[in-house]
């Protein structure tokens, strides 16, 4: 495979702070990849960087073989984005937008064939701002692809659509990469990046935390399988004495319990259970998911908010990571 | 040129999607010509009919309010909102959108000359000048006057609010006091001095000269001023605009 997007040592500073501290990866052609990551990690500033749009302070980048700080306009000519604010103008009309973008690039696609795919048929004559945020998104969408560019790039498409427009969204996205198209994409969504992507980088501070793919980084997790349940007498330090048992937590009235084998931990959890009378409901096994992993990466250090939703995240975060469960 | 026909075209079909611009840009200056006229109509001003004098100086605010609003605001309303952030993702130069606006500006600009010129004649016997040429070499000169001061005004607006604020008081100074409403005459002498700090008053000296004698004599200064402004707004609107709030 060839790579589309190779960047190597990518720095951006700000007044105040360094947005993008040395960000490395690779973008193989015909890929989805996902950027990920709290605010404030560096995310859209590293496409911003890559499309041309924002001066690097170090490293280097290039796309389809171009420097794009050197070559914009040659850079732009093969790519498509789109921005998190959908920005046309409000009384400009769907089919106005696409016959006005498509005659910014010398390459023509087949607007036809787009519009068909997006369902945008019906709304042609409609204006921007008489549109729902789902079918703004699917403009947006359009315009980044009305010339048929070989990289389409994505900053956090799905932020504001319900789950369901959501999941229409990623089928748009998968129908254009089956036409050979490369997509480059952020998002919060971990769901989104568990389904839609290849390769997701997840991002802290600038740097890259961890890349991979999805399932890989998912199955790091393991070892974070747990079981919840709810229960108003139990007792926490009771089932932390278990032997199977690493580690247990109350939220909220719900009592997650870690450990290696979760069949030995409910198991030992019940008879403990049975012995003192406790009463347990809605008992349940969970795995861990690329949404553990984003908390625990984002609470570690970086994201006070993220601390305070969960307030185990931040001590389980540094289990984890101590533990060598693979977190960089 | 593809581009730049477009998005020209563009521009044109949603100003006139903009009820309210389309009434300000063409009715106000109609109804402002009309209502002097009811105040001064009959009388000779310098020796030039009263529309001799007020058509050419409300084509010379209209100048203004086009590069105040129609470009400058406009622009900065788009900056806001991203679009020409959008624009700039694309392979399009940014010479070729600035360039699209003053297409689409002038255009605005002749339709609303066409239309004051029809009122001064119809209403207020207006004559028409003596060399068409010297009126639009006026005209032209203050469009590269004029328009790209009010670029240069809109690129200093933080946001869409500040940048129709400031419009709206470098609008009204001028009005007031560059001689294109209330003749300079009646003024006391440090508030006709103050004219001569404002642009629209070279503007509209130029364009009655050009209206009602034949060549520029006595205005050749006027030229003179109206190139250098033109030339510094390029030069400091060029460091100033910006192209995506950072």
């Amino acid at each position: 495979m060839t790579a589309a997007i190779v960047v190597k040592d990518l720095r951006k500073r700000y007044k105040d702070r360094e947005a993008v501290r040395g960000v490395s990866f690779e973008v193989a052609q015909g890929e989805i990849f996902g950027i990920v990551g709290p605010n404030g990690a560096g995310k859209t500033t590293t496409l911003e960087m890559m499309e041309g749009l924002r001066r690097r302070d170090g490293g280097s980048v290039q796309v389809l073989g171009m420097d794009p700080a050197r070559e914009p306009y040659r850079v732009r000519e093969r790519i498509g984005v789109q921005f998190q604010m959908t920005a046309i103008q409000e009384k400009m009309r769907v089919d106005e937008a696409l016959a006005l973008f498509a005659s910014f690039y010398r390459r023509r696609g087949d607007v036809a064939k787009l519009i068909a795919m997006l369902g945008l048929q019906p709304y042609l004559g409609q204006s921007f701002k008489n549109l729902s945020g789902g079918w703004q998104q699917r403009v947006s969408l359009a315009l980044a692809a009305v010339h048929d560019p070989e990289i389409i790039f994505l900053d956090e498409p799905s932020t504001g659509l319900d789950p369901a427009a959501r999941r229409e969204l990623w089928e748009m996205i998968r129908g254009l990469r089956e036409q050979g198209k490369t997509i480059v994409l952020t998002t919060h969504y971990m769901e989104e990046a568990e389904q839609l992507c290849d390769r997701v980088a997840m991002f802290r501070e600038g740097e890259v935390a961890l890349l991979d793919q999805p399932k890989r980084l998912v199955a790091r997790m393991a070892g974070w399988d747990y079981i919840d349940f709810v229960s108003d007498d139990a007792s926490l330090a009771d089932i932390e004495r278990l032997p199977c048992v690493q580690r247990a937590v109350e939220t909220d009235g719900c009592i997650r319990v870690h450990g290696d084998d979760v069949q030995q931990v409910a198991l030992a959890v019940l008879v403990l259970a049975d012995s003192r009378g406790w009463r347990i409901r809605n008992l349940r096994f969970a795995a861990g998911t690329l949404d553990d992993l984003f908390v625990l990466l984002a609470g570690g250090e970086a994201s006070g908010e993220a601390r305070r939703e969960g307030s185990a995240a931040k001590g389980e975060g540094s289990v984890a990571m101590g533990e060598g469960s693979g977190v960089v | 040129m593809r581009s730049f026909v477009n998005l020209a075209r563009s521009e044109v079909r949603l100003f006139f999607r903009e009820r309210q611009a389309v009434f300000w840009t063409f009715l106000y200056p109609m109804l402002m010509i009309w209502l002097f006229g009811v105040i001064f109509g009959k009388q000779k001003l310098g020796g030039v009919s009263y529309a001799g004098m007020y058509v050419p100086s409300w084509i010379g605010v209209s100048v203004l309010t086009i590069a105040l609003y129609t470009i400058g605001t406009t622009l900065t309303a788009y900056r806001e909102r991203g679009i020409l952030k959008r624009y700039q993702a694309t392979p399009v130069r940014p010479w070729t959108v600035l360039g699209a606006h003053v297409v689409y500006g002038v255009l605005v600009l002749v339709l609303t000359a066409a239309v004051m010129i029809a009122e001064g004649r119809l209403l207020f016997g207006l004559t028409m000048p003596k060399s068409v040429g010297g009126v639009l070499f006026a005209t032209l000169l203050s469009v590269f006057a004029l328009f790209p001061f009010g670029l240069l005004l809109a690129s200093l607006a933080k946001n869409v609010r500040s940048a129709a604020a400031l419009s709206a008081l470098v609008l009204n100074i001028m009005l007031l006091f560059s001689g294109a409403t209330f003749p300079l005459a009646i003024f006391p002498a440090f508030l006709r001095s103050l004219a001569h700090w404002l642009p629209l008053y070279y503007v509209i000296d130029l364009l009655r000269t050009a209206w009602n004698q034949k060549g520029f004599a006595g205005s050749w200064s006027d030229v003179w001023v109206l190139l250098a402004i033109g030339v510094v707004s390029i030069a400091l609107a060029s460091r100033t605009f910006r192209w995506q709030d950072a």
